[in-house]
């Protein structure tokens, strides 16, 4: 069966990693309504080799209004999505909690929060109707257990959408749709440009496999709780760990 | 840079760090002297240092150093 595929943060390393993934060997038919903000263009070599699969939308999540016009144009010109997958987030910087920076707090709940939230509610309509949907945020092994030091930031965001997919998930249960996360430790993608390379390469050096993840390790996971056959897992949080954060 | 340069600007660092305006470091300070010196604030010193002299450790020069006088002769050879 051919599905449209919402991503959100789809320019992303993971992002354009999916892609490929959900789009090799799909279905004629099958479409990814794909959202960048400023870089769209990173979706180029995708479009010409899936020609008319991906549509490409330039969005702002940090803004409210934008959002809500990117709902109203998805759902005036496009199929309803089957499966919306959320992954935007501003990059992780490491801050002790007296230099939190609220607006930058409040721009990253927008983004990946307060968006999450009013995308929730554009797709799950049709996903109700239709008995079937899956949705999927992207956490991180930082909600798992103790956090490190200076994350505040990142991890409230991050648990923010751990509640908001356990809720979504009981309340959409009977309607044939999940709702669950990924929560990848330390991954070695543009994610991390303002990561310091001493902590990337710590990082790499305690986990038990010896290095970070990559998205070729998470899509996989991802694709996993995205697939028909993944209809009975919801409200769950799978690391992507290496072992280095145990649920 | 003489040797007590580096050790202020490195003083500094420690005094920003740990939220001790009073910190005093010497070449035998260790992390066993400062209560919340553990791996992560370890990590936090050396990403400001290496800010504020411009250079770039790896992981291995780091990963032994025993006290600041260490990080004060790793600093001193890497802004030679």
């Amino acid at each position: 069966m051919a599905y449209t595929y919402l991503i959100s943060g789809a320019t992303s390393d993971v992002g354009r990693a999916l892609i490929e993934r959900l789009l090799k060997d799909a279905p004629e038919g099958t479409l990814v309504l794909a959202q960048g903000c400023g870089d769209v263009d990173k979706l180029a070599p995708l479009c010409q080799a899936y020609p008319g699969m991906i549509r490409p939308f330039d969005v702002d999540l940090s803004d409210p209004y934008k959002v809500d016009t990117f709902c109203q144009v998805l759902a005036s010109t496009c199929p309803a999505p089957t499966h919306f997958i959320h992954l935007p987030a501003l990059p992780v910087v490491n801050t002790k909690f007296k230099a939190f920076d609220e607006p930058r707090f409040a721009k990253d709940m927008e983004i990946q929060v307060h968006s999450a939230v009013k995308l929730c509610k554009a797709v799950l309509p049709a996903m109700t109707k239709a008995k079937f949907g899956r949705i999927l945020f992207i956490q991180t092994s930082y909600t798992l257990g103790a956090p490190p030091k200076n994350t505040a930031a990142y991890v409230m965001a991050k648990q923010a959408l751990g509640g908001l997919c356990k809720s979504l998930a009981v309340e959409y249960a009977r309607f044939g749709i999940t709702v669950n996360c990924v929560a990848p430790s330390m991954m070695e993608t543009h994610f991390l440009k303002d990561t310091p390379d001493l902590i990337v390469q710590a990082s790499a050096a305690d986990n038990p496999m010896g290095r970070n993840a990559t998205p070729a390790d998470v899509v996989p996971a991802m694709a996993f709780l995205l697939s028909d056959e993944a209809g009975f897992i919801t409200g769950v949080t799978l690391p992507v760990t290496g072992g280095s954060a145990l649920a | 840079m003489t040797e007590q340069a580096i050790l202020d600007a490195v003083q500094e660092i420690f005094r920003d760090n740990f939220d001790d305006d009073t910190l005093v470091i010497t070449r035998s300070t260790c992390a066993d002297d400062i209560e919340d010196w553990d791996s992560l604030e370890q990590i936090n010193l050396l990403t400001a240092i290496e800010k504020k002299f411009s250079i770039k450790f790896k992981l291995a020069d780091v990963r032994d150093l025993k006290n600041v006088g260490d990080l004060l002769d790793l600093v001193a050879r890497m802004t030679a």
